[in-house]
């Protein structure tokens, strides 16, 4: 089931959590909203329910405008943050309600149910009370309950972010693997872009209540529209500046830490201020090198060894602070803080943003 | 692993619009039933206060009154009574909720039940009891003449030391609980915290304890000044006149000087206009003290060693034997036979105790009747109030909100003359005279005891997360399903409770129904009052000794509900 939302805008008070919102999320599709806190995502999740009704513009599902129409008539199935578990109902009964509620038979009520505990791997835990059952198992439980229905729709709010490193990861790519079994189009809420880009076919990322950019993880990571979407996704270094020139697409800008070069995104002008981001993996030693035709001077301040990678933070120009992501390590010499090096990276992988009040 | 086949693209029904009905007409009639039971009658006690009795504006009542030296001294006296029983109620609340929540020591979880126990004695029952022990020809006084060669007796109770006795008795547990539900929610780190830096014993106290809990002081202290402001039965017992509250009530119910009668509609008014500034001045006091809750943990009880290990259970025993020494002066004169001169009765008889259940059990049946139908109005209207300031954005919310608050505020002799000025007139469209039909009573019950169901159920409200509606709602059930599958099976409890607190204060109220009550309508209290000023003690005594079983019954039932966690309504946790 597709599910558009035109201009969809969404006030509370004074606040407009949702300042025109328009998505198209296809069939089958695993979409995630994301976004930090108040951005306006749970809201947007919210309106495709039916929680809320929108106060300007239409959500349609399929050809089928749902505007007023209640969550129940929708074909949606949700889990909340906090999982929503009726704590006075079993496992079964929390699951078995919304059949109940359809007046659907008792011996159908206990084949589906079963069924649906069985897909989310808790056969036999039916006669529990939520009360009884870990974190991991509450959540379980929810998605049981929201998938029980055969929805056209699934919204999860944030499902994982009540749960523990491990049992998150987990949980994380068994949501992946039910979606893609069922083939049900999913749109997802987080705050965690990790998350975000490991589940997800496309991505939307949000800011004060408007779309910043929609598209797939390599997208939104290798070619973000804006500063605000280079800085959120991924880790990455930005450095302020002041534009000197703009030609073919590439723009010099002058830093404390040297004139620097990169790819423009967007529009900048000469003598505009603007931000350099550079990922830290781009970012690479200069000793031995010939590809980097930007390099800057520095000292490193801090060293972390992880195994599989080193990551250094250098100190350079005036106070800024670069991370710099050697993989491989095993043919690297650890450099100890206080060394001085010279750092730096080919002009066209990086980006060149005008730095307006969002830098 | 095999998902079951997508039936829903089948099995769907056809799309419906949802027809709203906006929460604005669910909520009119409560707002009418508001409107129609609080807000008239105090428009109308202010009014009556400031005209003439062909309703031209004067302010020469109100002159009268501020002009009349008797009646300033008996404001005086009313605002020293209240303050001593505000201070006596802090110092012995306080040290009562501290040493339970923060020491361990012999009795402890013992005390912290009986601590709370004096609530369940209506005061006016409280105070004669008192009297039957500490009276001129009470227990003590006998002993001290008969064994002691003492000529006269000692004065204990007759005049402002009595009232100010008998009222942090039955008050002090409202401090309790409210200091109780603040150290409760202190969190340990914030003391741990302050340790670290050097701040230790009573300088902690002070500086960070006593700060933190500071809302709860305040709430409890203004429910315990208005309380005490508005109380007339208790010192006119003790033979105390010169007080502002018993001057209204005598004012009132002599009904032949009109001139006097208007003093008490100023008096009333003047109490309501009192309890309105309170309530204000307290509000702005508290939410600049209230602090946010980040984390809980609670923080650990240290057990108590040496001499102070036998202090703070004989401070309990102390405070609560003479709390209890009306309960036993109660119980002996209810069942003493001609119990006069002697300490104790030297006969017993269940003729009292006869004569009031079987008898003349009027008083009974209709204290039952009225707190009954009382209670059921109070489902009815604060249920569904307390529904809609948890979860609608109702307009007016705010406003219904402060006036739940204000009638916990608002003297009972207030209200009583409020309504009887208010109801006295038929109601305009219907032609009702309501002063003159016995659905006054417990309406007047009703609004008076609202606030704490209505409290309850928001408090319950609060506590259910709105996503767990809101996932029935997902599946497919309507709202009134949703309400009665999910709702209600989780907050029942926590609606009773306060509908049962609310029916243990409708038993003990003694203050609006002796107003508005006509020949047939009498309830208990109101028959305790005429049997004891008639000086049928008997009669009185086992009365109240009835009405004490009923309350505690009524407690027991709050008891079972909580788990034990009394304070649930006024906030939380008896120390337990």
């Amino acid at each position: 089931m597709q599910v558009r939302l035109a201009d969809v805008v969404k006030r509370f008070k004074a606040v407009e959590a949702m300042a025109g919102v328009s998505l198209t999320i296809e069939e089958g599709e695993f979409f995630t909203l994301l976004g930090p806190s108040g951005c306006g995502k749970t809201t947007t999740l919210r309106v495709v329910a039916g929680f809320y009704d929108p106060d300007a513009g239409s959500v349609a599902f399929g050809d089928t405008l749902v505007n007023g129409i209640p969550p129940a008539d929708r074909g949606i199935g949700i889990v909340f943050q906090n999982y929503a578990l009726w704590p006075h109902m079993t496992v079964y009964e929390n699951v078995a309600y919304g059949l109940k509620i359809k007046r659907v038979a008792q011996t159908e009520i206990a084949r589906r149910v079963g069924a649906a505990l069985e897909q989310v791997g808790l056969q036999g835990l039916g006669g529990r009370t939520p009360g009884q059952l870990s974190g991991g198992q509450q959540q379980r439980v929810a998605v049981a309950r929201a998938l029980v229905l055969n929805p056209r729709v699934l919204l999860l709010d944030e499902p994982l972010s009540n749960l523990d490193a491990k049992v998150r990861a987990k949980l994380r790519s068994e949501i992946r693997r039910l979606q893609q079994d069922l083939h049900i189009t999913t749109i997802y809420v987080t705050h965690d872009q990790e998350e975000a880009m490991v589940l997800s076919d496309r991505i939307a990322v949000m800011d004060a209540g408007r779309v910043l950019q929609i598209g797939t993880p390599v997208d939104l990571y290798e070619r973000p529209e804006s500063l605000f979407v280079a800085d959120f996704i991924g880790t990455n270094n930005l450095v302020a500046g002041t534009v000197v020139s703009v030609s073919d697409g590439a723009a010099q800008v002058k830093t404390s830490a040297g004139t620097l070069r990169g790819t423009v995104v967007g529009r900048v002008a000469a003598g505009a201020p603007a931000v350099v981001t550079v990922r830290p993996e781009i970012l690479s030693i200069a000793e031995g090198r010939s590809d980097l035709d930007v390099t800057m001077r520095g000292r490193v301040a801090i060293s972390q060894y992880m195994g599989n990678v080193i990551r250094y933070e250098v100190e350079t120009g005036d106070a800024i602070v670069l991370l710099l992501d050697v993989h491989d390590p095993r043919r690297h010499h650890l450099m100890s803080p206080g060394t001085e090096v010279v750092v730096g990276f080919p002009a066209a992988s990086a980006l060149v943003f005008a730095s307006g009040a969002t830098a | 692993m095999t998902p079951p086949p997508l039936e829903a693209a089948r099995s769907r029904p056809g799309l419906r619009r949802r027809a709203r009905v906006p929460a604005l007409v669910w909520a009119l009639p409560i707002y009418a039933f508001l409107l129609l039971f609080i807000v008239f009658p105090l428009w109308r006690l202010f009014v009556d206060a400031a005209s003439t009795e062909d309703g031209r504006f004067t302010l020469s009542h109100i002159a009268s009154f501020a002009g009349d030296s008797f009646y300033r001294r008996s404001l005086v006296n009313s605002l020293i009574v209240s303050a001593g029983t505000v201070v006596g109620c802090i110092v012995i609340g306080f040290l009562a909720a501290f040493l339970l929540v923060r020491y361990d020591f012999p009795g402890r979880s013992t005390f912290s039940y009986l601590t709370i126990l004096p609530i369940i004695m209506p005061p006016l029952v409280g105070i004669m009891g008192l009297v039957f022990i500490l009276g001129r020809a009470g227990t003590v006084n006998v002993i001290l003449m008969d064994y002691f060669g003492l000529s006269k007796p000692i004065n204990f109770i007759y005049g402002w030391h009595g009232v100010l006795l008998a009222m942090i008795l039955h008050y002090f547990p409202l401090v309790t609980l409210n200091v109780l539900d603040g150290l409760g929610k202190v969190d340990a780190s914030l003391e741990e915290a302050a340790e670290a830096l050097g701040s230790r014993g009573l300088r902690k106290i002070r500086d960070i304890t006593l700060p933190l809990v500071t809302p709860g002081f305040i709430s409890g202290a203004t429910l315990v000044f208005i309380l005490a402001f508005a109380d007339f039965a208790t010192p006119l017992v003790v033979g105390m006149q010169d007080l502002i509250a018993s001057q209204a009530y005598l004012n009132i119910v002599q009904y032949i000087d009109a001139r006097l009668f208007k003093m008490g509609i100023v008096i009333g008014a003047l109490m309501a206009m009192m309890a309105i500034v309170f309530l204000v001045i307290a509000r702005r006091l508290v939410t600049l003290r209230e602090y946010a809750v980040v984390s809980y943990r609670a923080v650990e009880r240290k057990p108590l060693t040496g001499v102070a290990r036998w202090l703070a259970p004989g401070f309990f025993v102390a405070v609560l034997t003479v709390a209890f020494l009306p309960y036993l002066g109660v119980t002996m004169a209810a069942f003493g036979k001609a119990w006069s001169l002697t300490p104790f009765p030297t006969r017993f008889t269940l003729s009292h105790l006869d004569q009031v259940i079987h008898l003349t059990p009027i008083f009974l049946i209709n204290t039952i009747r009225w707190s009954a139908i009382a209670v059921a109005i109070i489902l009815a209207v604060g249920v569904p109030m307390g529904w809609l300031l948890a979860r609608s954005n109702l307009p007016g919310r705010g406003a219904m909100d402060s006036l739940v608050t204000l009638i916990l505020a608002l003297p009972g002799t207030a209200i009583g003359i409020a309504y009887i000025r208010a109801f006295h007139f038929p109601l305009p469209a219907v032609g009702l005279i309501l002063s003159r039909m016995w659905v006054i009573m417990p309406l007047v019950l009703a609004v008076r005891r609202m606030p704490y169901t209505v409290r309850a159920t928001y408090a319950s409200m609060l506590s259910l997360h709105k996503s767990m509606e809101e996932s029935a709602a997902s599946v497919g059930a309507s709202g009134l399903r949703t309400f009665f599958d999910i709702t209600l099976p989780l907050i029942w409890r926590g609606v009773l409770a306060g509908a049962l607190f609310s029916l243990m204060f409708a038993l003990q109220e003694a203050a609006a129904t002796i107003l508005v009550f006509l020949p047939g309508w009498e309830t208990m209290t109101i028959g305790i009052f005429t049997y004891y000023t008639s000086g049928t003690i008997g009669q009185a005594a086992a009365l109240g000794f009835v009405l004490i079983i009923l309350c505690a019954l009524t407690l027991y039932g709050v008891y079972r509900l909580t788990g034990a966690r009394m304070g649930g309504l006024f906030g939380s946790g008896g120390g337990s």
